[in-house]
């Protein structure tokens, strides 16, 4: 405890020290025209082991992090390092992190890529609510795992397995949201249906989408309810809010048994789904896994989601965005966001009236972290920006937004962990 | 004194050749071109695969069943995984009969570069398999690659 405590020190002041260095030579070297506020205090993993060794746990070590904000604007993170999901905490928006807090004390095969990561909430209340999946055996079995703390992150409970059929087949691919009424929705991609048209001998194209609601922040849940049959097996889900108490989803859907596009579909607290459609009309007929879940946020007009999704299918290929409309059940405004090979991954978030989406790039060389922004839902959009540049390893970038404004969260070998604002374009 | 160096010698060898137990080889940025230049004026078949892609069993049972009948079939196989976790994609090959053979994994983190070396129209789905006719033009496949697309593909190379 006492050496843990040590080293975060360390950890503290090397950032300090590294992170004006830095932050100067980013913006030099990348001349970007989009700035964030504060120092690049982001470390790399690579500094950070030659110091303390190669156990060393570190938000700038950790596997897939994701993050979020409380009420009190500190940002919360997540990650996975050797078979533990860890939580640590900044007062001062990623400049400085709390020593990380070990979530699972038994170690599990947490999964931790760009499509599957740790989840973290937490409550108006303070107490923090975590999903992730965990591996069971290399045939694509898991379980979705769920914990909280109830005394500000010092603890967490025993994490539970929310998969309630007790079967040990795919259950992964988590999401988890909070409504503002209180209600937590965690959903994921599941197969049971898959294994009961098995043992019938009947073909069954993919696999199917459940969830489960807690009306006490984590304390107790609901039964898992099926969302939907078919559903493909292998990339993230979006979620929403949908009016105070529900939640929109978007997932990758198999329609014809052969294309993989998207549906969409609002989920009630007692298991009612409503409103599932077709949402993207892309045409890709492949039977592969895509690894490339779609992104979405509630747009002002009730009903309506801004959303973004990869494809390469006949009618849409690269990264796309529309603006969904439940009534109608059409997305509009569909424009093609980045269709240069390499280019996936987008993520959507808004503040105020405008809209931000970033996105991976690759040139042949570098990595690029992109942005484009709208300030008039999603009608039209500025250029894009190149924020990043590495050549070397990257996560999916995150957008995290509060009342204050919109941050990208996003981990690479070159920068270490990185939680930074986007300001809006004038 | 000698004897001792000749046991340690030896027992080392025997430590190095039980840690590298298995065929699999590291794929960088420069191991496409090098496998490439192995096939010159050779037909050969990429498969691409990894251990977190249900569709790739299909296609590795498949492969397994085709290189046990025809041993001399060219195919270059590799998983889209970290070498560093080899023993997961060896348990999978073993179950295909395909540990056997030579093939490759991901050895650089920066993944985007090593998808860009074999092909940089590919997106990452999987799996992915590539055809390449003697004078290495190629067709690419995304999707299960299923016996009746391989022979449709070797004649109409012929």
């Amino acid at each position: 405890m006492i050496s843990e405590r040590f080293m975060h020190v360390i950890e503290m002041c090397s950032n300090a020290i590294a992170g004006r260095a830095r932050s100067h030579r980013l913006l030099i070297a990348l001349g970007i025209a989009v700035l964030m506020s504060g120092q690049a205090a982001a470390e790399s993993c690579a500094e950070l082991r030659e110091q303390h060794g190669e156990d060393h746990v570190s938000i700038h070590c950790g596997g897939a992090p994701s993050a979020t904000l409380d009420a009190d604007g500190r940002l919360w993170v997540a990650f996975v390092q050797n078979k533990h999901v860890y939580v640590s905490r900044s007062d001062d928006n990623g400049e400085k992190y709390t020593a990380p807090v070990k979530v699972n004390a038994i170690p599990e095969d947490t999964e931790f890529n760009g499509e599957n990561r740790p989840k973290i909430i937490v409550a108006e209340s303070g107490e923090v609510l975590l999903s992730w999946t965990t591996k069971t055996s290399p045939n694509f079995t898991g379980e979705i795992r769920f914990t909280r703390s109830i005394d500000s992150g010092k603890t967490f409970e025993t994490p539970r397995t929310m998969n309630d059929d007790g079967l040990m087949t795919g259950h992964r691919f988590d999401s988890l949201f909070l409504t503002e009424s209180g209600k937590l929705y965690l959903t994921w991609i599941d197969k049971r249906d898959l294994d009961a048209a098995s043992a019938r001998n009947e073909s069954y194209p993919g696999a199917a989408i459940y969830y489960t609601v807690s009306e006490d922040l984590g304390a107790t849940f609901t039964q898992n309810f099926r969302v939907s049959r078919n559903s493909c097996e292998c990339c993230r889900i979006a979620i929403a809010p949908h009016g105070e108490d529900e939640v929109a989803i978007l997932w990758r859907q198999i329609y014809d048994e052969e294309i993989r596009d998207h549906a969409i579909a609002v989920l009630g607290a007692e298991g009612e789904v409503t409103g599932l459609n077709r949402a993207t009309v892309d045409d890709w007929y492949i039977n592969a896994c895509p690894h490339h879940g779609p992104t979405m946020v509630q747009a002002d007009a009730e009903g309506e989601y801004h959303i973004s999704w990869f494809s390469a299918g006949n009618l849409h290929s690269g990264i796309h965005y529309g603006r969904y409309d439940m009534a109608s059940g059409v997305a509009e405004d569909i424009i093609k966001v980045d269709g240069t090979p390499g280019a996936g991954h987008p993520y959507l978030a808004k503040h105020d009236d405008t809209l931000f989406i970033v996105w991976k790039g690759f040139n042949g060389i570098a990595s690029q972290l992109q942005m484009m922004q709208s300030r008039d839902n999603g009608a039209s959009w500025s250029e894009p920006q190149t924020l990043f540049n590495t050549e070397r390893a990257s996560d999916h970038p995150l957008l995290v937004s509060s009342e204050h404004g919109v941050f990208l969260s996003w981990s690479s070998e070159e920068f270490g962990y990185m939680f930074k604002e986007l300001s809006h374009e004038n | 004194m000698r004897i001792r160096s000749i046991l340690l010698a030896s027992v080392l060898t025997l430590l190095s050749t039980q840690s590298f137990a298995d065929n699999i080889q590291s794929f960088g940025t420069s191991t496409f071109a090098e496998l490439k230049a192995g096939f010159a004026d050779k037909p050969f078949v990429v498969s691409l695969w990894s251990v977190d892609c249900l569709p790739c069993r299909v296609e590795l049972e498949m492969l397994g069943e085709l290189k046990k009948e025809d041993p001399s079939f060219p195919l270059l196989l590799i998983s889209t995984d970290s070498i560093e976790n080899r023993e997961e994609a060896v348990y999978i090959l073993e179950e295909y009969e395909l540990d056997g053979i030579e093939s490759w994994m991901f050895a650089d983190s920066f993944i985007e570069r090593l998808r860009f070396s074999i092909d940089p129209a590919w997106h990452g789905e999987l799996p992915r398999s590539y055809f390449y006719a003697a004078d290495h033009s190629f067709t690419a496949h995304s999707g299960i690659l299923t016996r009746e697309k391989l022979m449709e593909f070797f004649s109409s190379a012929q």
